[in-house]
């Protein structure tokens, strides 16, 4: 008998580790078709204790793939600039540093950056790297400001205000590197379609609306315009009694790849959604007017494509289906606008600048890619002579698609951003206006630090999928909710 | 001195099952411990000095957080759909293709199995599109009888039947199993039920539906793991988020997103714990009720 309750117990016992070992396969995702375990595209070579080679020099890690970086256009540019680097008369070999490389996959990139970070196995150099993503790992970068201020990274010819853009909690965590400001990407053969007169490119010009009238380029301009080019399947337009908003076939106006922050800031002047003294949750007034302007245009006009349309327009690459007429994006936007195989390419477009916001100023959200250093580097210096070169290496930032920070390099990327459109667009765009809107960046970046960086990030892209689709929300009702949500994640786990 | 004949097969059974047994202890008994030790701490891996114990406040948090219960009632919910359907369905599909009459069985049955061969990434993405509000194939062909299609995807009640299709269409190896199990029924209890004057639906009752059913409770036990598992469909098609208004926050998409979103692997490790009890409690259930329903010949 008591035979027969141990053996069930072994029994049972067994059964559990079953059960257990198949509840450990479901915390995995599945593989996808090509397995890669880990993610890195290049790794570096082992380093000995004390961060040094088997050689004695001083090993500098180069953790590329937060951000953009791991393309094998990019990976053959990077490469070759750490060849550089290490070459016998290369700077990292003078100084008896050995310069390596380390590119994963963007989707595996941060979990192994904080694996290695677990195991004290952490690389020295990050970046590219975005400021939303900074924010994930921001206080684990170390404090530049003295490097900065003797020169040993070189700032020269960087606008202040990007520099400024990296003080964070009085560190100086990063320095532009590269820098996208946002602008109204239009299709200029679907205004020509609807009779309409192209945005202005200077800011301060006014919009010639169809009855010849002049006003300003501000928001409600926009949502007048974007309702003469949505286009129903039957050719018409959103302007007219029969439009049926259930089959759009071309839509007016899109946000592509943004979030609440990004359209709140760039429709409704800047804000943030915490308060000034760094623990309360908000969202100000012009912001709120913001969201309804947008959830107005999403479910009340139907000028811009709710999440349904989004993942039909091109897999979610709206402006690129050539079914959207204008689309409020970034310099890094020039990555994806042009056509890989086998797409149908939208040819004929320019960029206007950013409309008025609701708070009477114009203002047109910036991203920019820093590189950073680990706080956990036992060769800082070297770390920091090793970064700047990187930085300074002009093939580098041409590669990765992005305006560089430094005002004198920005004609040669333009140079050549030109060349890679030659065959498609026969005019010229209009890059000045990239680059005037550097002049009307946010007060406070849209992707701004928040308590409880991620989770509190998380809530605000809820906001965002209810938006794109839910038709019944109440706005203030909802802001509210998640003014309340976020508080709870300031506030703790 | 000579071995009785039991302890000499016991010694060679144990011998031949120590590996697999070596390596349960090694990669899921120790990393157990390991993730019930987590469980009691703060772990977060951009911090590794700053980890503490905190006793069992992630089991306390647990009960209090609101995610936690929506994840379970989104798991159930699905599940509710989607057990009986696939179960069904590969039951239905098995005896199809089982069928004597049907010309080119094989076929069928290559057919029906193949999905399962497709990367289950790739075949989410095709769903994708397929169940599309204005693009996609199952709209257009419920328009072409002047229905129109929810939009699958995005509503919060139709994205469950959206999701049992995707699951549907991979039932191959549910079909596989059920087709198996068949092919064991011998065919003179058909025989025997015919000369009882026992119709088609009367066979399928009193004969095939009993004899499958060890079978039938193979495939529940494993579909109901899966369930519990559903993660990279929901993955795939919210990028993690959960959408619409979190009805796809499954409860192995939570766990993730705790864990490798917010890096609290502490508190997802709780969860992975709560994720194993609530496993093992059905599967014990399961189990319990097997003599009721199960028929295992005289042992029944």
């Amino acid at each position: 008998m008591q035979q027969n309750s141990s053996r069930r117990r072994i029994a049972l016992g067994l059964a559990a580790l079953l059960i257990a070992g198949a509840c450990t396969q479901a915390a995995a995702p599945a593989p996808s078709s090509t397995p890669r375990p880990t993610g890195a595209l290049v790794t570096a070579q082992p380093s000995s204790a004390g961060g040094l080679t088997s050689d004695g020099k001083i090993l500098v890690r180069w953790f590329v793939g937060l951000g953009t970086g791991g393309n094998p256009e990019q990976l053959g540019a990077e490469s070759a600039a750490v060849a550089k680097c290490n070459a016998a008369d290369g700077p990292c070999t003078k100084a008896g540093i050995k310069l390596a490389l380390e590119v994963y996959q963007n989707d595996a990139a941060y979990d192994t950056l904080a694996t290695q970070i677990a195991t004290r196995n952490a690389p020295d150099i990050i970046g590219p790297i975005g400021v939303r993503a900074l924010n994930g790992f921001g206080d684990q970068l170390l404090d530049l400001s003295k490097y900065v201020q003797a020169k040993t990274l070189d700032t020269t010819g960087i606008e202040k205000n990007l520099v400024d853009t990296y003080i964070v909690n009085g560190k100086q965590i990063g320095i532009p590197y590269a820098v996208y400001p946002s602008y109204m990407y239009y299709n200029k053969a679907l205004f020509k379609e609807a009779g309409l007169k192209e945005p202005p490119h200077k800011v301060g010009d006014k919009y010639t609306m169809p009855n010849g009238s002049q006003v300003d380029w501000n928001w409600d301009t926009v949502a007048q315009i974007a309702k003469i080019l949505t286009v129903d399947s039957k050719g018409n337009d959103a302007t007219k009694a029969g439009f049926d908003p259930k089959n759009i076939t071309q839509f007016g106006f899109d946000f592509q790849w943004t979030d609440p922050r990004g359209w709140a800031t760039v429709i409704g002047g800047s804000g943030s959604a915490v308060a000034a003294d760094g623990k309360t949750a908000q969202w100000p007034g012009n912001w709120k007017k913001a969201i309804q302007w947008y959830y107005d245009r999403l479910w009340k006009d139907h000028t811009a494509p709710t999440q349904d349309y989004i993942t039909a327009l091109a897999g979610g690459n709206t402006f690129q289906s050539g079914k959207v007429a204008m689309d409020f994006v970034h310099t890094w936007y020039t990555c994806c606008v042009y056509p890989g195989d086998n797409t149908s390419p939208v040819k004929d477009w320019d960029i206007a600048v950013a409309p008025i916001s609701l708070d009477g100023k114009v203002t047109a959200k910036l991203h920019a890619d820093t590189m950073g250093i680990l706080s956990s580097t036992v060769h800082a210096d070297a770390a920091v002579l090793a970064m700047n070169f990187i930085m300074t290496q002009p093939d580098i930032v041409v590669t990765y698609g992005a305006m560089p920070a430094k005002v004198a390099d920005r004609k040669a990327f333009f140079t050549a951003l030109d060349k890679k459109f030659q065959k498609l667009n026969p005019t010229k765009i209009d890059w000045q206006v990239a680059s005037s809107m550097l002049s009307y960046t946010e007060s406070i970046n849209h992707e701004a630090n928040m308590p409880n960086f991620l989770k509190s990030d998380a809530a605000i892209k809820t906001l965002q999928s209810d938006m794109l689709t839910n038709a019944t929300l109440n706005i203030d009702t909802r802001l509210g909710d998640l003014v309340k949500t976020l508080q709870g994640t300031f506030g703790g786990s | 001195m000579m071995l009785t004949l039991a302890r000499r097969e016991s010694f060679w059974g144990f011998a031949f099952i120590a590996p697999w047994i070596l390596g349960a202890l090694v990669f899921t008994l120790l990393p157990m411990g390991a993730s019930f030790v987590i469980s009691l701490t703060n772990f977060d891996p951009r911090y590794p000095d700053a980890v503490q114990s905190v006793g069992f406040a992630n089991y306390q948090r647990m009960f209090s957080d609101p995610l936690v219960l929506q994840s379970l009632a989104v798991t159930v919910k699905f599940a509710a759909l989607m057990l009986p359907l696939t179960l069904g369905v590969s039951l239905g599909l098995a005896m199809l293709v089982n069928n004597p009459k049907l010309l080119g069985r094989n076929v069928f049955r290559t057919l029906f199995y193949m999905p399962t061969q497709i990367p289950i990434v790739a075949t989410t993405l095709i769903w994708q599109g397929v169940l599309n509000l204005h693009t996609g194939w199952v709209n257009y062909v419920l328009g072409a009888f002047g229905i129109a299609g929810p939009d699958w995807l995005n509503s919060t009640v139709w994205v469950y039947p959206g999701l049992s299709l995707i699951s549907v269409w991979g039932t191959g190896t549910m079909m596989l199993i059920a087709l198996a199990g068949l092919q064991s029924i011998p065919t003179e209890l058909y025989e025997a039920a015919r000369i009882d004057g026992a119709g088609k639906w009367a066979q399928f009752r009193n004969v095939t539906l009993p004899m499958v059913s060890p079978v039938f409770f193979y495939n529940l036990i494993i579909a109901l793991i899966g369930t519990f598992q559903y993660f990279t469909q929901a993955y795939v098609l919210t990028n993690g988020r959960g959408d619409p208004d979190n009805a796809t926050l499954f409860f192995n998409l939570n766990l993730y997103r705790e864990g490798w979103r917010y890096y609290d692997m502490g508190y997802a490790a709780t969860l992975a714990w709560l994720l194993f009890v609530i496993v093992l409690a059905l599967t014990v259930i399961l189990f319990r009720t097997r003599s009721r329903w199960v028929f295992e010949g005289a042992a029944r």
